[in-house]
C-alpha cells in the first residue's frame, strides 16, 4: 500500500514523520471563502436568527394562537436556539486535532483522500455556498471530515448532528459544538417554532456562506453499511433558499467514506438484534480506548463532483411563483418537493457510485453463503476473484491491490477480522463474537451466532447496491417454473421486488424501467442471462451469476416472509381486525417467530432476526397498503390487512424456498414467548 | 423621390382649425423648430446613438477622446479610460471591427406601394417621403440587435413610406386612409425605443407607412391657473423643457433619453423620469390624452385631476406601444422651475449598505428629486471616464478628502458604492432635504462625497449611451436592461443576476469575462427600479448578437425568478413579448387583445408589439 494511488493521497503518511504539535498550530494559508460572505461570529449568527423575519413571524403567529405573550414564545425560541447552535472556533479545533491525529494514526493504516475532490472544493467554496453530503456509517465520519478540511486548509464545516446521539455525552457534545456541530432533534414535524428556527439557522448560514455546511442525507448512521433511503426535510429546508432566489446557486457535494472496518461493528450488530446498547457516554468513549489497539485498515474518502441545484432544477421548477408572498413564509411547491426528493436519491446514488469496495466486502459476500459449511481458503480466493470481476463489471470500484497475489490479499483481510472468523486447517469458519463487557451477555447461542452473522453481513452489505438490480432480475428467473419468462412478466416481478425492498435498498422514484433495462443488459453482457425474442430462456439463464445474486438477497425476502407469517398469525379481535400495535413491537414479535424457526433449523439465515430488516419490511407493507395505520400519540400503530399480507407472502414464496410451517400454531406460541419474556 | 411640405409646419404660422383652442387663461407659445429635423440623418448618427458630431474615438495619443462641443466631456481626453476598457473587457486596440460605411440604396428593400392609398394621400397636404435613407432611419430603435444590423447589413423589412403629419387632423386623415386601403401604420417619435418595437414585422405584405410625429411639436397653450400645458405629442423632451423653461415652467419629466425621445413615445411606453420623486412618472403627469385610433378619437371630455368613471381609459393608452393608435395631443401638469437645483453624492462602504440606506430614505419618504446608487463596477467606470490625469481614484479622493479623509480610511475602494443625488426646491427646502438625507446616510456608514461627483454622475448618463458605439468598433457588444423589484428582493436580485450573467458567459465559452454592473435608479414605497449594464468582448464568437440575446434572456429569467418585473419603463415591444402572458396572466392578455380587436380590427397598427399575436407565415 502506498502513499499515493489512483488519484488518492494518504494524509497520514506525512503525519507519521512530523511533529503533531506543529501540525496543530500550523498556519492555514489561502483558506477559500465564499465571495459574498460577510464575516460573522457564531453568536452573530444566532443573533440574526432570533431577529429574523421568519422567526418573528412564527413567534407572533404562535403567541396569537396559543394565547401567550410573545415574550414567552421568544424565550422558548431562544432556548431552542441555544440547544441547537454550534460555537465553532479554530482554537478548539486545533486542540482537538492534536488528539484526533493520534487516534487516527493508531486506528488506521492509511486515510486516502481524492486530491481532485479537494481541488474542486477549493474552487467551489469561493464561488457558491457548499453543502457537504457524506455517507454516514460511523461516528468517525464527523471527525474525519473536519480533520480532512483542517488538513487541506479548507474552511471548517458546520455539521448537523442528531441531538439524541450526544445528549448523554456532555463533555463530548460540548467539544463537538466547538468544532462546528449543531444539534437537531430527531423529529419535530409539527413543532412550528422549532421548524422556523431550524430553517432560519440553516438558511442564514448557507446564504452568507459562513462555512460549508455538512449534513447526512441518510438522516442517521447506517447500522447496516447499506445506504438508507434519504431524508428530505433538511435538504428541502436548505434548498428553499435557492427556490426563493436568496442565493445564486448551491453546490451539493456528495462524499463517500469507505471503511475497511467499522469501529462500531459489534455495537451495531447487537443493536440490530434489539439487545440494548450501552448509553453513549463519555466513559463509553474512554472505554472505547481498548479499540485503539485494534487494526481498522484503511479509509477512503472520495469527494464527488458537485451537483449544482441550479443545473439540476433547470426546466423542472419555476421560481417565479414565490414572487407573491414574503419569502419567510414556508411554502414549497409540489414540484419543488418532488425535485428535492429526486435530488436526495441522486445524492445517495452518487455516494454509492464512489464508495470504494474493499476486498473484504467481496469475501464477506462469499462467506455469507457458506456460513454453515465453512469454506477453504483456496476456494475463497477463487470465488472472491470471480465476484470481484463481476462487481467491477457492474461499475463498482474495488480496491484490490494490483501487484499482490489474490491469496495474500485474502489472508491479509482474514487477519483483520479475526474477531468473527477463525482459520484452521485452511478452512475459514465463523467464530462467535465476544460481546463487549457492557452489553448484557446473553448465553443465547442463536443470538450470538446471529450477531456474528450480522457483523459479517454488514460488510457484504457494502456490495449490495452494486448487485441489487441484477439480483431482482435473477430472483425472478430462478423462481420461474416455465421454460420462457416473458419480458412483461419479468418486469412486473421486478416491480414487485423493488416495491417490497424499497426500504432496504435505495431506488430512485420514477427510474424503475430504466434501472430494469440497464440490469437486463448488464446480465446479458456479463454472460449471466440468455434472452430471445420477447422473453428470457429460463434454463439457459440459471447460471452461476443469477444463482449467486439471488442467494445474496434471499435472506431479505425470507425475513419479509417470516414477517408476513407473523402478521397472518395475529387473530382478529375488533371488527375482525387484529389490535393495532407499534411498529417496533410488531418487529420484535416477528423476530421471536424467526428465532424459533432458526432454532428448529427450518431457516438457516440468521439475518431474518435483524430488527432493521423486519422494521423496513413493516414500513414497506404499510406503504403498500397491507397495513391499517392508526395515529396515536404522534406514532403510527399498525394492524395487518390479512388479505393483502397473505397475497404478498405468496408472491414472496415464489422467489425463495420457504419452510412449511403451521403458522397459526407457531404464532400463538411466539406470543406467549414474548409475554414470558416481559414478565 | 417625393417630398412635400405640409400646410401646418411648426415654423409657419398656418394652423389647422382644431389644433389650438383659444382661451383667455391660456398663453399661446411661439414655436421653435423641433430638435429633430425631417431628415434626421443630417443631424443624428444613422447607425448608432445620438448626434453625428459627438462620439468617442481613440486619438493620436492612443487615448480615448470625446468629440464635439455639446457635452461637458466634449473635446476632452480621458487618459484612464482605454486602460480601464482593456482591463475589464480584454479589449485590444489591435483588433478592430469597423462598421460598414453606408447602406446603399441597392441594399435597401424596395417599397411595397399601395397605389390607391398613394393616390388619396397625394390629394391631402400631408408631407411624405419614400427616400430609402429616410425609411431605413425609421425602421429601427436602439437595441443591440438593431444597431448591429445597421453596422453589418440591412433590415429585411422597412417602412415603405415616411409621413410627417403636422397636426391632429392630419393624423385622423392618415388613419382613415390607412383603414380604407388596408395599410399598416407604425408611429415613431424620437426613435429611441430599446424593445424592438419600431421594427417592421418581416412577413408583413401590406404597405407599411411610418408615421413620424416629430413635426407635431407645438406647445398649444399653457394654463397658468391650473398649471397645465397642452402639447402636441411629437415634441422632443429637451424642446419641451426648454420652451416651458422660457416661460418659467417645467414638466420635470426627464428620462435619460430626453435629448431625443418624444412625449408621445413616453405615453406609449409608460416612461419614467429621473426626477419622478417630485414630479411623478408619465402616468402621474398626464391630465388628458388624445389618441387617434381606427375606431375614432379617444379622449375624455374634461381635464380634471382625478375622475371615477370606470377603468381609466388613459391606462389603455399608456404603455400601448403603438398598437392601438397615435397619441396626438397631451395635457400635462407643469411646475414653476425650482429656484435651487443642487447635486450631491454619498459614498457607502459597500453596495449593500447603500441599498439599505435608499430603502430607509424611501421609508421616510424624504427622497430628493433623484437618488441613484451605483455599484462598485459603475463607480470605477465613472472614474475611468475622468478627463483629468492621475490614477482613477486620486481625483475622486480630492473631492472628499478635506473633510473625511481620516474617516474614509476604512473604506475599500474596490467595494464602495456611490449614490448621486439631485435636490430641487427653494433654498430652505434643499437645505432641509440635504440635512435629512445625509443624516440617514450616516447611519448606514455613508459619507457625503461632494457636489462634483454627483454632477458628473448625472452628466455621464447622457454620454454613457455613446460608449456602445466605440465598443462595437473593438468587438465589444453591450446593452442595458432594467427591472423593478420589491425592497426585500433588491440586493439578492442584483447579486444573483450579475452572477448569472457571468456564469452564462463563461459557460458559452466566451474567452473574456463580461463587464456587468447595476445601479438602483428609482426608489418607491414598495420597491426600487434597477438598471443593469452588461457587455462583453466577443472576439472569437460567430454570432455575438444571438449570444448576447440568449444571455440577456437568461438574465431576464433570473430577474423574474428573483421577483423582479419584466420591465420598469422600457416596455415589452417585441423582445420581451414571450414574458407578457406570464406577467399579466392569460385573461390579462386576452383583455388587451379584446381592446385591440375593438379599436383596430384590421390591425392597421400592426407593429407586432405587446399583445399582438405573432403572425405565422
Amino acid at each position: 500500500m502506498a502513499h499515493y494511488k489512483d488519484g488518492y493521497e494518504d494524509i497520514l503518511e506525512e503525519r507519521r514523520h512530523k511533529s503533531d504539535l506543529k501540525y496543530c498550530v500550523k498556519q492555514r494559508k489561502d483558506v477559500p471563502q465564499y465571495k459574498y460572505r460577510k464575516r460573522r461570529s457564531p453568536e452573530e449568527v444566532k443573533e440574526h436568527v432570533i431577529h429574523s423575519d421568519r422567526v418573528k413571524y412564527t413567534v407572533e403567529k404562535l403567541a396569537d394562537r396559543l394565547h401567550v405573550t410573545q415574550e414567552a414564545v421568544r424565550r422558548e425560541a431562544q432556548s431552542i436556539l441555544d440547544e441547537m447552535a454550534h460555537s465553532l472556533n479554530l482554537k478548539a479545533v486545533r486542540g482537538f486535532a492534536y488528539f484526533l491525529i493520534k487516534i487516527f494514526k493508531s486506528l488506521f493504516r492509511r486515510i486516502y483522500v481524492n486530491e481532485e475532490g479537494v481541488r474542486q472544493l477549493h474552487r467551489l467554496i469561493h464561488e457558491y455556498p457548499v453543502l457537504l453530503m457524506p455517507t454516514h456509517r460511523s461516528y468517525m465520519d464527523f471527525l474525519l471530515i473536519s480533520y480532512i478540511f483542517y488538513e487541506y486548509d479548507l474552511p471548517l464545516p458546520v455539521i448537523a448532528a442528531a441531538m439524541a446521539d450526544f445528549s448523554n455525552m456532555k463533555f463530548f457534545g460540548w467539544l463537538l459544538r466547538q468544532c462546528g456541530a449543531f444539534y437537531i432533534r430527531r423529529s419535530f414535524g409539527t413543532d412550528e417554532l422549532y421548524w422556523a428556527i431550524f430553517t432560519e439557522y440553516v438558511q442564514t448560514q448557507l446564504r452568507n456562506g459562513d462555512q460549508p455546511m455538512e449534513f447526512f442525507v441518510e438522516g442517521t448512521r447506517s447500522r447496516t453499511s447499506k445506504s438508507y433511503t434519504p431524508r428530505i426535510g433538511m435538504l428541502a429546508a436548505a434548498l428553499e433558499s435557492y427556490f426563493k432566489a436568496e442565493l445564486p446557486d448551491v453546490m451539493i457535494v456528495p462524499i463517500s467514506i469507505s471503511y475497511d472496518r467499522i469501529l462500531e461493528e459489534s455495537l451495531y450488530a447487537f443493536e440490530l438484534l434489539g439487545i440494548p446498547k450501552p448509553k453513549e457516554s463519555a466513559s463509553g468513549v474512554f472505554k472505547a480506548r481498548s479499540i485503539l489497539s485494534e487494526d481498522f485498515g484503511c479509509v477512503h474518502f472520495f469527494i464527488a463532483d458537485a451537483i449544482s441545484i441550479r443545473q439540476f432544477s433547470t426546466g423542472h421548477i419555476d421560481r417565479v411563483c414565490h414572487a407573491l408572498e414574503p419569502r419567510y413564509i414556508n411554502n414549497l411547491t409540489k414540484e419543488e418537493a418532488e425535485l428535492t426528493t429526486q435530488l436526495a436519491f441522486q445524492i445517495v446514488r452518487e455516494q454509492q457510485r464512489h464508495l470504494v469496495i474493499s476486498p473484504w466486502a467481496i469475501m464477506a459476500a462469499i462467506l455469507m453463503q457458506s456460513w454453515e459449511t465453512g469454506i477453504s481458503v483456496r476456494q475463497l480466493v477463487k470465488e472472491s476473484d470471480w465476484l470481484k470481476r463481476q462487481a467491477a463489471n457492474m461499475g463498482a470500484y474495488v480496491d484490490w491491490p494490483g501487484n499482490t497475489s489474490p491469496d495474500s490479499v485474502v489472508r491479509h483481510y482474514l487477519g483483520l477480522h479475526t474477531n468473527i472468523l477463525a482459520v484452521s486447517d485452511d478452512m475459514v469458519m465463523p467464530r462467535l463474537v465476544q460481546p463487549s463487557a457492557h452489553v448484557k451477555v446473553q448465553n443465547d447461542h442463536v443470538m450470538l451466532n446471529a450477531a456474528t452473522n450480522i457483523i459479517l453481513s454488514s460488510y457484504r452489505n457494502q456490495l449490495m447496491h452494486v448487485f441489487v438490480r441484477v439480483a431482482m432480475v435473477s430472483l425472478s428467473i430462478n423462481g420461474c417454473m416455465q421454460d420462457c419468462l416473458s419480458m412483461d412478466n419479468l418486469y412486473s416481478q421486478y416491480c414487485f421486488l423493488e416495491k417490497i425492498m424499497a426500504r432496504d435498498f435505495v431506488f430512485q422514484p420514477g427510474h424503475t424501467r430504466a434501472d430494469f433495462e440497464q440490469a437486463l443488459l448488464m446480465l446479458q453482457h456479463s454472460g449471466g442471462l440468455c434472452a430471445s425474442d420477447g422473453g428470457v430462456l429460463v434454463k439457459k439463464s440459471i447460471t452461476k451469476h443469477t444463482t449467486f445474486y439471488s442467494q445474496m438477497f434471499e435472506p431479505f425476502l425470507l425475513a419479509y416472509w417470516v414477517l408476513c407469517q407473523h402478521l397472518l398469525s395475529m387473530s382478529g379481535s375488533v371488527h375482525g381486525r387484529p389490535l393495532p400495535r407499534r411498529l417496533k413491537d410488531l418487529a420484535r414479535d416477528a423476530q421471536v417467530l424467526g428465532k424459533r424457526l432458526v432454532e428448529q433449523e427450518a431457516i438457516k439465515h440468521y439475518e431474518v432476526l435483524s430488527l432493521d430488516i423486519l422494521g423496513n419490511g413493516l414500513a414497506t407493507l404499510a406503504s403498500m397498503g397491507a397495513m391499517y395505520k392508526d395515529k396515536r400519540n404522534e406514532e403510527n400503530w399498525l394492524s395487518p390487512n390479512h388479505v393483502m399480507v397473505s397475497q404478498i407472502a405468496q408472491q414472496l414464496a415464489a422467489f425463495i424456498e420457504v419452510p412449511a410451517v403451521q403458522v397459526t400454531q407457531e404464532a400463538c406460541k411466539s406470543i406467549r414467548v414474548v409475554l414470558t419474556a416481559k414478565i | 423621390m417625393e417630398t412635400r411640405i405640409c400646410c401646418c409646419q411648426p415654423e409657419t404660422s398656418l394652423r389647422c382649425e382644431n389644433c389650438a383652442s383659444k382661451d383667455a387663461n391660456k398663453m399661446v407659445i411661439e414655436q421653435q423648430p423641433s430638435s429633430i429635423p425631417k431628415r434626421r440623418q443630417e443631424l443624428l448618427r444613422w447607425n448608432g446613438w445620438g448626434y453625428k458630431d459627438s462620439k468617442f474615438f481613440i486619438n493620436k495619443n492612443s487615448h480615448m477622446e470625446f468629440t464635439g462641443e455639446r457635452y461637458r466631456l466634449s473635446g476632452k481626453e480621458m487618459p484612464g479610460f482605454r486602460d480601464w476598457m482593456i482591463a475589464t473587457t480584454g479589449l485590444s486596440l489591435d483588433h478592430k471591427a469597423p462598421a460598414q460605411q453606408e447602406i446603399t440604396a441597392a441594399e435597401i428593400p424596395s417599397p411595397i406601394v399601395n397605389e390607391s392609398f398613394m393616390e388619396e394621400l397625394k390629394r391631402t397636404s400631408i408631407s411624405f417621403s419614400d427616400d430609402p435613407q429616410d425609411r431605413v432611419f425609421r425602421a429601427h430603435g436602439h437595441t443591440l440587435h438593431e444597431i448591429f444590423v445597421l453596422r453589418e447589413g440591412c433590415f429585411q423589412r422597412i417602412p415603405d413610406l415616411v409621413t410627417w403629419p403636422g397636426c391632429h387632423d392630419d393624423v385622423v386623415k392618415l388613419v382613415e386612409l390607412a383603414s380604407k386601403h388596408n395599410v399598416v401604420i407604425i408611429p415613431i417619435g424620437g426613435g429611441t425605443s430599446v424593445t424592438g418595437s419600431l421594427m417592421c414585422p418581416e412577413n408583413e405584405k401590406r404597405m407599411i407607412i411610418s408615421l413620424d410625429t416629430t413635426q407635431m411639436a407645438r406647445i398649444l397653450w399653457i394654463d397658468e391657473k391650473n398649471l397645465t400645458a397642452r402639447i402636441e405629442a411629437g415634441i422632443i423632451g429637451q424642446d419641451l423643457e426648454r420652451c416651458l423653461g422660457e416661460k418659467g415652467y417645467c414638466t420635470g419629466h426627464e428620462p435619460d433619453s430626453m435629448e431625443f425621445s418624444s412625449l408621445g413615445g413616453w405615453v406609449a411606453t409608460r416612461a419614467s423620469g429621473m426626477k419622478k420623486n417630485i414630479y411623478g412618472n408619465i402616468e402621474d403627469l398626464v391630465v388628458h390624452i388624445k389618441t387617434v385610433t381606427p375606431r375614432g378619437v379617444i379622449e375624455k371630455s374634461c381635464q380634471v385631476p382625478r375622475i371615477s368613471a370606470g377603468p381609466d381609459i388613459h391606462h389603455f393608452i399608456l404603455g400601448s406601444e403603438g398598437t392601438l393608435g397615435v397619441v396626438t395631443e397631451v395635457t400635462m401638469k407643469i411646475r414653476p422651475v425650482p429656484p435651487v437645483k443642487k447635486y450631491g453624492s454619498i459614498v457607502f462602504p459597500d453596495f449593500e449598505s447603500g441599498v439599505k440606506c435608499l430603502h430607509e430614505i424611501a421609508k421616510q419618504r424624504c427622497a430628493p428629486a433623484s437618488i441613484r446608487l451605483m455599484d462598485n463596477e459603475q463607480f470605477q467606470f465613472g472614474h475611468a471616464l475622468k478627463p483629468e490625469g492621475g490614477t482613477i481614484f486620486t481625483q475622486f479622493l480630492e473631492g472628499i478628502k478635506k473633510l473625511y479623509i481620516t474617516k474614509i480610511k476604512g473604506f475599500d475602494l474596490t467595494k464602495i458604492a456611490v449614490a448621486t443625488l439631485l435636490f430641487e426646491g427653494s433654498k430652505e427646502d434643499v437645505l432641509a432635504q440635504e440635512k435629512k438625507v445625509y443624516e440617514i446616510a450616516s447611519k448606514f456608514g455613508g459619507l457625503p462625497g461632494g457636489e462634483e461627483n454627483g454632477l458628473r454622475g448625472y452628466m455621464l448618463t447622457f454620454v454613457i449611451a455613446y460608449i456602445r458605439d466605440i465598443g462595437f468598433d473593438y468587438y465589444i457588444v453591450a446593452e442595458s436592461f432594467e427591472t423593478s423589484a420589491p425592497w426585500d428582493r433588491v440586493l439578492d436580485l442584483c447579486r444573483n443576476t450579475k452572477d448569472r450573467i457571468r456564469r452564462e458567459v463563461k459557460e458559452r465559452g466566451v474567452q473574456f469575462p463580461p463587464y456587468v454592473t447595476c445601479r438602483v435608479t428609482q426608489t418607491y414605497d414598495a420597491g426600487a427600479a434597477v438598471y443593469f449594464y452588461f457587455g462583453f468582448n466577443y472576439r472569437g464568437q460567430h454570432n455575438p448578437v444571438a449570444l448576447y440575446e440568449d444571455i440577456e434572456h437568461k438574465a431576464r429569467e433570473e430577474i423574474l425568478a428573483n421577483g423582479g418585473s419584466v420591465s420598469h419603463h422600457h416596455g415589452i415591444g417585441k423582445v420581451r413579448k414571450q414574458y407578457l402572458q406570464k406577467t399579466v396572466s392569460e385573461p390579462g392578455v386576452g383583455m388587451m387583445r379584446a381592446v385591440k380587436h375593438y379599436l383596430d380590427p384590421q390591425n392597421v397598427f400592426g407593429n407586432g408589439n405587446l399583445m399582438i399575436p405573432d403572425s405565422k407565415l
